[in-house]
């Protein structure tokens, strides 16, 4: 149902909106931009003039494993993506498509880890992993996740039921097992999912910031979020800096919406709905 | 029967890596967890066993209380002026005018700003000395306000955060709203209801699971808040932000007391089952199912 308000109204009430939602952002931009003097000038510039790119030097200078960390945020949340589609997909399909007995329970387990917050178990994760040596390695930040995120699990079972089952049904006749099914008929069929899921898997593990915090010791093997916390620390008052810091952190993933932006509203309206 | 267990065979080796994964990264750290909940233990030296004593201690420890507290006004207070707001996103964005694609993709795009990249931008806004609000007041003559350093401000702007990075929940009710179906608009504009009268009789109901699923979500969310609060400033002043993730992490990282960070966070487990438990439960007597009533809706 659309309401149909008069249309300049409908702008309005967009406009406002806008202003919430991308006023802040476009502040992190113009503050990018600027020289240290031009923030704390009166009244405050939002089209700085001139423009200028220094905030970026001064940031690789006084962090000179700023490019590092970009790096590991990228191997430590792509290997999260990857592993994600590989693993979830064939967990979500073990409960999409076999007939087994045991399936409805362990699937309202799946559901029930989906309420219980990380959060809960990370202290006693932190004990395990220095432990068995995992401990300030990206182990991990990745391992746990690659095997069986209850979320993604969720959302590729709810996508595999969407396909007919008489697709399985042809492939057990013509001599097709379960493998076959998953990996010649639900697989091809799914790959809209599988991108959302690598997508939303690799963003969540980009903007983690409480697992490497724990987890990680050594700064050279730090991610980007968390090097943006000893940003902070350093220069607290370089609000060029800080900004230009904050644009690193989410340019890649601005990037990748607006590339495939598609995927992000399949993926969330797809765990909304039912 | 062969083909039964041959069936469960093949089951539980397609989602064998989640029953490892579950195992080994959340029943085991689950369990040792419980057990270490009735220790003192620094995580060097062997554990002591105390019995119930770190429970017992929570009811005296005036800075978990307070950060408990806070919590309780995040999830209480902040939860529902939160999906308020969405909704509300939601009904602006539920319109088909033109450019109603990039408004859309703008409002969504904070949801998928970093926690920490966001604090900064907060930073930008609200710092004391050159943030963005405060030189605004500046230029008008209104005084400075410390905005992180006072106690009164600092719950306020965490909930800001939360409001700003609403875009997935409002896609969901965006999602809602267009699946309710039009007839019955149709059915209210002949007899007469207002606008207004249809968003309360008509569109409310019809989104009430969508409700149910983003109050439950905003909770846990609220419940886990750990990141903004530790960045903008520390949980501070005088804990008045500190949140119960912030507390614990504190607690066992900083205090070296894990057994009694372990049973702070049992205590949290137990409070988020019981919430949502009772979402759930009374969710029946104010959700709308379609299935319920029947084809007819």
């Amino acid at each position: 149902m659309t309401y149909r308000f008069k249309t300049p109204l409908q702008y309005v009430a967009l406009l406002i909106g806008l202003f919430i939602f991308a006023g802040p952002l476009f502040w992190l931009l113009s503050t990018m931009l600027k020289t240290q003097e031009q923030t704390f000038r009166y009244p405050p510039e939002f089209l700085p003039h001139p423009l200028t790119l220094s905030a970026f030097g001064r940031l690789f200078e006084s962090m000179p494993l700023m490019g590092r960390w970009i790096g590991n945020s990228f191997a430590i949340a792509g290997s999260v993506g990857l592993g994600t589609i590989l693993f979830s997909s064939l967990i979500a399909f073990g409960f999409a498509r076999t007939k087994a007995r045991s399936r409805k329970f362990l699937f309202a387990i799946v559901l029930a880890t989906l309420m219980i917050p990380a959060q809960v178990t990370l202290i006693p994760l932190y004990l395990l992993y220095r432990d068995i040596g995992w401990y300030d390695t990206w182990l991990p930040l990745i391992v746990p996740h690659v095997l069986g995120n209850p979320y993604f699990i969720f959302l590729f079972r709810q996508f595999f039921l969407t396909i007919p089952r008489e697709l399985d049904e042809a492939t057990y006749v013509d001599g097709g097992g379960y493998w076959t099914i998953y990996s010649r008929v639900i697989l091809p069929l799914s790959s809209p999912i599988l991108v959302s899921g690598f997508i939303f898997s690799f963003v969540f593990s980009w903007t983690d910031f409480f697992s490497p915090l724990i987890f990680i010791q050594s700064e050279k093997l730090q991610t980007l979020s968390v090097g943006l916390q000893m940003i902070m620390g350093q220069t607290s008052h370089d609000f060029p800096v800080l900004a230009a810091g904050s644009f690193l952190a989410l340019l890649p993933i601005g990037v990748i919406y607006f590339f495939a932006q598609r995927y992000f509203i399949e993926g969330v309206v797809m765990t909304g709905i039912k | 029967m062969t083909s039964r267990w041959k069936e469960e065979g093949t089951f539980l080796l397609f989602i064998l890596p989640w029953i490892v994964g579950f195992l080994v990264f959340f029943v085991g750290p689950a369990a040792l967890s419980m057990i270490y909940s009735f220790a003192d233990y620094n995580s060097v030296t062997p554990p002591q066993w105390i019995g119930f004593d770190n429970y017992r201690d929570l009811f005296k420890d005036q800075i978990y209380l307070k950060s408990f507290c806070n919590t309780l006004y995040f999830v209480f207070i902040a939860v529902p002026i939160t999906v308020m707001f969405q909704i509300l996103i939601s009904v602006v964005l539920n319109v088909e005018i033109k450019g109603i694609r990039f408004f859309r993709t703008i409002y969504y795009l904070p949801y998928l700003v970093p926690p920490v990249a966001t604090v900064i931008i907060w930073l930008l806004l609200f710092g004391t000395d050159g943030g963005f609000v405060n030189q605004l007041l500046e230029a008008v003559g209104i005084p400075k306000v410390d905005w992180f350093g006072s106690e009164g401000w600092s719950k306020p702007l965490i909930v800001t955060i939360g409001i700003w990075s609403s875009g997935g929940p409002v896609l969901i009710f965006l999602a809602a709203l267009k699946g309710v179906p039009a007839q019955l608009y149709e059915a209210a504009r002949i007899d007469g209801a207002s606008r207004v009268r249809q968003f309360f009789t008509i569109t409310l109901p019809m989104i009430s699971p969508t409700i149910l699923f983003s109050l439950v979500l905003q909770m846990i969310y609220y419940f886990q808040m750990f990141t903004e609060s530790r960045l903008l400033n520390n949980g501070g002043p005088d804990y008045s932000s500190s949140t119960y993730m912030l507390n614990t992490y504190n607690t066992a990282f900083r205090d070296m007391k894990f057994g009694y960070a372990m049973a702070q966070s049992w205590i949290l487990f137990v409070i988020i089952l019981i919430l949502t438990w009772i979402v759930m439960k009374t969710s029946n007597r104010w959700v709308y199912y379609e299935s319920d009533k029947g084809g007819d809706a």
